[in-house]
């Protein structure tokens, strides 16, 4: 009796260290490509980039607002909100008209994020200076927005523009909290974060974004910076430029030129 | 031999367990995930192949070319012909023509630019309506009146 048990047992297990080894066998080859992830992480490969003939790796995006050539039109949030399908209500760029009086009184306004331009302000109050500032995601080196995506849904792309895998997005809004310039926001449509794709599907067929073509004075440059004798880096390297926020070491790629120490 | 018999099964157990995970991976992770980061590669082409709605003053001039040299003189050189009209995706599509363009005769479009503001540099040139028009108190800004005088393409002061 107990012959024939452990014989019977042993067949089994000869059997099932069979199917075994078959079955990792089959799951070698067929994900084979999964084993490798699994044995060598994600290790980012230089080659095979490329899309469609556009190379991100040969770019690398900046991004310059020149605030004394901002006359406040709001041309650049109509072209965008055009461009980009931008939900009413909703902006991926806006633009904020600062007053400030002699006393030191900041107000701010973007009324309806300056889509129809601005309305002359009753303030009463004497004003020492004022000046319009146009705002957009600032596509950081250093962002929070894509450290603390749970599903790896926002990212930052080879030419350094930070962008959102619509398929990928469940809607959390962690990253919608996490940017400390208000950039983003939830797509009342699809429930997705939505934000300034710095025009991607433009810049890579060789277009400017939306927002720079439509401004009237060049208040709103973008450039190339492994591009050789780019306009924007040529301003970086020699001009007073800074960017908003430095202190929270989000390296923004978003440049202003005339910044004054009161835009938060 | 037969006490070992528990240490097959786990074997056994793990293995499975492995292959589980390896097969489960393989439909839960999307096929260019990881492939340059912790991101959906695919999804930069998929960014990347939304149409333009916008198609640049080039875009207008193929057609427009006396309109265009005019403007490209003038002192509204500088404005996109499609920031006053419309996008380019709303009157041609696939090289035809496919709706009239817009054209915008109201006083709120020239007014976006010309008001006076504050914070509007000195640069542009700004005008007070009412004033400009000797309007009445609580007379209404007829529409369109500015261009009974300027021509949008050209405008003189």
């Amino acid at each position: 009796m107990t012959s024939k048990k452990n014989e019977h047992s042993c067949s089994r297990r000869e059997f099932l260290s069979l199917a075994a080894k078959g079955a990792g066998a089959v799951a070698v080859v067929l994900f084979s490509g999964d084993l490798a992830l699994v044995s060598a992480s994600s290790a980012v490969k230089g080659a095979d980039l490329a899309i469609g003939g556009y190379d991100p790796t040969r770019h690398r995006y900046i991004y310059l607002v020149d605030i004394d050539k901002c006359i406040g039109c709001g041309a650049c949030v109509r072209a965008c909100s055009h461009e980009n399908q931008v939900p009413k209500h909703f902006f991926r760029t806006w633009v904020e008209r600062y007053e400030i009086s002699r006393s030191g009184e900041v107000a701010i306004d973007s009324p309806d994020g300056a889509l129809e331009g601005f309305e002359p302000r009753a303030t009463g109050e004497d004003i020492g200076k004022a000046f319009f500032v146009p705002k957009l995601c600032n596509h950081c080196s250093n962002t929070p927005c894509v450290q603390l995506c749970p599903v790896g849904a926002s990212f930052t792309s080879p030419d350094g523009v930070v962008l959102v895998d619509q398929e990928r997005c469940i809607g959390c809004s962690y990253c919608v909290q996490a940017c400390p310039y208000g950039s983003r926001f939830i797509h009342p449509e699809t429930h997705t974060a939505s934000k300034c794709t710095l025009c991607y599907h433009r810049l890579t067929r060789g277009m400017t974004t939306a927002c720079v073509q439509n401004c009237p004075t060049g208040a709103r440059k973008i450039g190339d910076a492994l591009a050789l004798g780019d306009e924007v880096a040529e301003i970086l390297a020699t001009r007073d430029v800074r960017v908003l926020k430095p202190e929270l070491h989000t390296q923004p790629n978003c440049n202003y030129l005339g910044l004054s120490k009161e835009v938060r | 031999m037969e006490h070992t018999r528990h240490l097959w099964r786990m074997a056994v157990l793990l293995v499975l367990l492995f292959v589980l995970v390896i097969v489960g991976r393989h439909f839960a992770v999307p096929e260019s995930f990881g492939a340059h980061g912790f991101y959906r590669y695919d999804a930069v082409g998929e960014i990347m192949a939304i149409p333009a709605v916008h198609g640049g003053p080039e875009s207008c001039r193929d057609c427009h070319d006396d309109m265009a040299g005019a403007k490209a003189a003038g002192r509204h050189q500088g404005l996109s012909c499609e920031s006053c009209h419309a996008p380019l995706a709303t009157h041609v599509s696939d090289g035809d023509v496919a709706a009239p363009m817009a054209i915008d005769r109201s006083v709120t479009l020239c007014a976006r630019c010309h008001v006076p503001l504050p914070a509007r540099p000195a640069f542009v040139p700004v005008v007070n309506l009412r004033e400009h028009l000797e309007l009445e108190e609580g007379q209404p800004i007829p529409e369109g009146i500015c261009l009974e005088c300027h021509d949008p393409h050209d405008p003189q002061p």
